[in-house]
């Protein structure tokens, strides 16, 4: 039986021994190998992207080989999709001596790592999509290759009014949540400015699966053009219902953040025919960079890249040219030789933003092209138009501190 | 005319929500077990559909193959684990059931990719029905008739054949049933299968209306959850009812108040349990 | 030997040998500190399966409801730490006390299915009112707690504080366990009618063994939050009701410390694994399964058992045999 006092002895005990140096505690990570941490949801509701943005990240590792004389490796740290094991597979990685970090898919465990990172002296670079990483929750170490919300909209709703001003009635339909709000306020601003009647949205909540109620509403509407401001699975659920609703013959559809190549594959061809998307990249993007990089990637891993793993890819290059021209893998060092580097990259010209750490980058409007004229099985969209359209740090809340 | 159009649709809805969750009702029923895996049989039937049409079989011949497939392997599997099990605290039905699911998931993701796919509907009924303004989709409409045929032909075979009257003696009292010399082992391997098949039937059908992922499982099962326990667990009228009340009020949801359909849903099925605990039309 | 496994002064040395042990044979004190953490929670889940006989599946809801109020508390009012974690203990004694005295209402599997309801009602709450919550991307930077004015920003650090709580809490569940109050649980849970006829206010004292739990559980959700830096919508998942209860199940429903035992296997095996196969949930599912058919007593009971084959020379009858876990004594 415990009384109150063994029950304090023992207490303090317990503390203080473990104030103690720890025996078996390693120190730092296996001396030689310079090892970039590729935290990424492996297992879990998104491990499809995790797959291909490990290969990604691997790819890049071999293709640096060796920087500072060290060997390079891409080490996967299975986030499961949850931000609680990101922040601790983070934290172990640091404890073992890591400091470059490529990943993140999902914006929830992006926003949490960016900070892990940051704190532990690293540096961290992300593809997520939320806004507040190169936003209100901007910081010294986090860094992100994809175009925000507003940039995806712009590139996407401003180029179709253009081609089609007769296309004057718009409906929505956006997942609740803050991304979702951020498509859709920028989506707003431009139906504004450009006079375009906005004839309803749809809200849904993110476990949302069954999209057909939305759907009538939108047709309901009666609308021109049906933008739909979900993405990864409930976009293609979304885009699936509506076209056995025959939403396709009606009217214009588009998916403002499509994943790309394994969307499409997701979707086969008869469903993204005539369809819109507006995309981070494309295989079929028209750069000598991306050319080299989509040959050498059919030759060795005999498949096109696809977004998860270009991105991937992209952004493990980046640390590691980092890394070399820094002379060293300590975060500040490897963050100030990136702010404001401008490169050649996959898309073009790209430039990391020194104020927010926003990567300035192409986003791509895509339109899904008949089973007929595809070249091969890959080749499922034409390229619309691209440009680059980003807020400035300022307006998008970003304080850096 | 909107909110017309809107109770149709979630007519549809609950039809096949009917169908999922009539088999963990009847289960529940008769074996007094709580069976977690019942979505993965629902994503079972769901990826053979895909699997087969994907080689060339007929949906219409995929669709009863599929539902035999995890009939059959649902069967098996409660004559090979889940049966030793029965007269376990619910503690390890859950426990043991919750496993099964997500091995299912894995081997899923392990055989099929961790992508999903997409079922096109058969091409005779690709094309959609024009109601004035309206539109709706002709594998839908097929989908709400098959499913009340196949409800019908369930009560039939629940109320008014010698293994429904076996089947609900036995959720009364099962020792009576030995007694009379039934092999209740073996009515519980079928009524377990038919359960299955019925939720794999419901995923081959939703197939072409929701494509398939490795996670469609968990989904269906949190939606055949708060049907069964709405209606009733082990009530056939309660499911469908409960079914197609889940389903028009999701769809009608979608119009008045979209951010709430899950907390109305979720609070009713709380509400229902406080008040009515053997649900709308669970036997007393 | 067996005996002495029974033993709460056993289980408690135990507990705190497992403090001990874990900076010596783990190499990250997130993961460590995880273990106790989730280790707490799991015995205060097991505070209603193994004494109560109550299988809540919304252990989450405090869990989560705990994350946020810390963090909530933490970055609005500018509390030291110490003087949130009693407040983050009153919401969850609070919520638990409120969605116990509705879902003890009813028995078996109704009650499993209203805990369901009310842990789903949870989150879409959560999900809803984000301004407060965050939504998805979590309420972000929850700080770690002050020591000496200085942040406990070291894991290992972390762990230390985290380690204190977890065995002052830890003693405080098996005094709870081992009052008058703990031994009525155990006579509701071998047949409640009787407790009922005999006069105990067998419904106080369910809502009383809710009101706990959920209070060690809050507190648990709050550590987690300090450990993570954020209070993320994943923690008041179905998901985390569900992950809490196997880990208990695992550990063995007979004594708190198979608890934590059952949450560090988890968390061990999960971070061993993950790290060589992807797919590494199948051989949980596998697991999960074969504990159902065979290993019912849990982890707590194969150490029965191999303590009963070091004594008796493997003559001996098996602790499964000689009790089923509905009659077993924590």
């Amino acid at each position: 039986m415990l009384n109150r006092r063994t029950l304090l002895t023992q207490t303090a005990l317990a503390a203080a021994t473990l104030s103690a140096p720890p025996l078996v505690r390693r120190a730092a990570a296996a001396e030689g190998n310079l090892v970039v941490g590729a935290p990424l949801p492996m297992s879990g509701a998104f491990a499809a992207n995790g797959k291909f943005a490990a290969l990604g990240a691997a790819f890049a590792a071999e293709e640096a080989g060796t920087v500072l004389g060290r060997k390079v490796v891409a080490r996967d740290l299975d986030t499961e999709g949850k931000p609680a094991t990101a922040a601790r597979k983070v934290q172990e990685a640091m404890a073992e001596g890591t400091r470059l970090f490529a990943g993140g898919i999902l914006s929830s465990e992006a926003l949490v790592m960016g900070k892990e990172v940051t704190n532990g002296g690293g540096v961290f670079f992300t593809t997520a999509g939320a806004d507040e990483i190169t936003g209100k929750e901007c910081n010294r170490g986090t860094f992100r290759w994809s175009v925000p919300t507003y940039g995806a909209i712009a590139q996407t709703v401003r180029p179709l009014i253009a081609q089609m001003p007769q296309a004057k009635r718009w409906y929505t339909i956006t997942p609740q949540y803050v991304f979702g709000e951020g498509l859709l306020s920028a989506a707003k601003a431009v139906f504004q400015e450009k006079g375009i009647e906005h004839v309803g949205n749809s809200y849904h909540s993110l476990a949302e699966k069954e999209f057909s109620g939305y759907l009538t509403n939108a047709m309901a509407a009666k609308p021109d053009v049906l933008l739909i401001l979900s993405f990864g699975s409930q976009s293609s659920d979304t885009l699936r219902q509506a076209v056995s609703f025959g939403m396709k013959k009606r009217m214009a559809i588009v998916i403002a953040w499509a994943s790309g190549l394994e969307q499409f594959e997701a979707l086969g061809p008869d469903l993204c025919e005539g369809v819109y998307f507006g995309a981070q990249y494309w295989h079929g993007v028209d750069t000598p960079q991306n050319k080299a990089f989509v040959a050498k990637v059919r030759e060795t891993r005999k498949f096109n890249p696809n977004y998860s793993f270009a991105g991937s890819y992209v952004i493990t290059k980046l640390l590691l040219d980092g890394a070399a021209k820094a002379g060293g893998i300590e975060g500040p060092a490897v963050a100030k030789v990136l702010e404001g580097l401008t490169y050649a990259g996959l898309t073009g010209e790209e430039e990391i933003r020194a104020a927010d750490h926003q990567v300035i980058k192409n986003y791509y409007l895509l339109k899904g092209k008949p089973k007929s004229a595809m070249a091969d099985k890959d080749d499922f969209v034409d390229i619309v138009s691209f440009g680059k359209s980003f807020l400035s740090p300022e307006a998008a809340g970003c304080k850096m501190t | 005319m909107t909110y017309l159009f809107q109770i149709l649709n979630g007519i549809g809805l609950g039809m096949l929500y009917f169908l999922l969750a009539v088999g963990l009702s009847v289960i529940f029923g008769l074996l007094q077990f709580v069976n977690f895996a019942h979505g993965a049989f629902y994503m079972l039937g769901a990826y053979l559909a895909y699997e087969m049409v994907g080689r060339g079989v007929s949906f219409w011949l995929a669709l009863p193959l599929a539902c035999l497939a995890v009939a059959a392997l649902a069967a098996l599997t409660e004559a090979a684990l889940l049966r030793r099990i029965y007269a376990q605290a619910h503690t390890f039905h859950i426990l043991a059931t919750v496993g099964l699911a997500l091995a299912v998931q894995e081997i899923v993701i392990i055989v099929w990719g961790p992508i999903g796919g997409n079922l096109p509907p058969p091409d005779s009924l690709s094309g959609v029905v024009i109601l004035g303004d309206f539109v709706y989709p002709e594998y839908r409409l097929f989908v709400i008739a098959l499913t009340a045929i196949l409800a019908a032909g369930l009560w039939w075979l629940l109320e008014g054949t010698r293994l429904g009257a076996i089947v609900r003696a036995g959720s009364e009292s099962p020792e009576d049933m030995a007694l009379l010399g039934y092999d209740t082992r073996r009515i519980n391997t079928a009524v377990f299968g038919l359960g299955a098949g019925l939720a794999g039937l419901a995923g081959a059908l939703a197939a072409p209306i929701r494509g398939v992922d490795p996670f469609m499982s968990v989904e269906a099962l949190s939606v055949a959850f708060v049907v069964v326990v709405i209606g009733g667990m082990g009530s056939y009228v309660g499911a469908l009812a409960a079914g197609i009340a889940v389903g028009v009020a999701q769809s009608l949801m979608t119009t008045l108040w979209p951010e709430g359909a899950r907390l109305m849903i979720y609070l009713g099925m709380a509400a229902v349990i406080v008040m009515r605990p053997r649900g709308l039309f669970g036997r007393a | 030997m067996t005996r002495l496994l029974e033993r709460p002064l056993v289980h408690f040395a135990l507990a705190a040998a497992t403090v001990l042990v874990l900076p010596l044979v783990l190499r990250s004190g997130t993961l460590a500190s995880e273990i106790l953490i989730y280790g707490l929670a799991a015995a205060a889940c097991n505070l209603l399966l193994g004494y109560t006989g109550l299988l809540s599946f919304g252990q989450g809801i405090f869990f989560g409801l705990g994350s946020y109020a810390a963090g909530l508390l933490l970055l609005r009012t500018g509390w030291p730490a110490l003087a949130v974690l009693p407040a983050v203990a009153v919401v969850g004694a609070a919520t638990a006390t409120a969605v116990g005295w509705l879902s003890i209402r009813r028995q078996g599997v109704y009650f499993v299915m209203l805990t369901l309801a009310f842990s789903q009602l949870f989150y879409f709450l959560a999900y809803t009112f984000s301004d407060l919550t965050g939504g998805d991307n979590g309420l972000l930077n929850v700080p770690r707690p002050m020591v000496g004015g200085k942040p406990l920003s070291d894991p290992w650090a972390y762990y230390a504080y985290v380690a204190v709580l977890f065995l002052a809490l830890f003693a405080a569940l098996q005094r709870v366990a081992l009052s008058t109050f703990g031994r009525t649980l155990l006579a509701i849970r071998d047949n409640e009618a009787r407790a009922s006829a005999i006069g105990f206010p067998v419904r106080a004292f369910k809502v009383a063994a809710f009101a706990i739990s959920g209070a060690v559980t809050a507190l648990a959700g709050a550590l987690h939050a300090m450990l993570i830096g954020v209070a993320p919508l994943s923690n008041i998942e179905y998901h985390t009701s569900e992950t809490l209860l196997i880990m208990t199940i695992i550990g063995g429903a007979a004594n708190l410390f198979a608890s934590v035992l059952g949450a560090a296997f988890y968390l061990i095996a999960g971070d061993l694994l993950s790290a060589i196969w992807p797919r590494w949930l199948l051989l949980l599912g596998v697991l999960l399964v074969a504990i159902a058919l065979f290993m019912q007593r849990g982890l707590w009971g194969l150490i029965e058992r191999a303590a009963a084959l070091a004594t008796r020379g493997g003559a001996g009858r098996s602790p499964d045999e000689r009790a089923a876990p509905e009659e077993s004594r924590p």
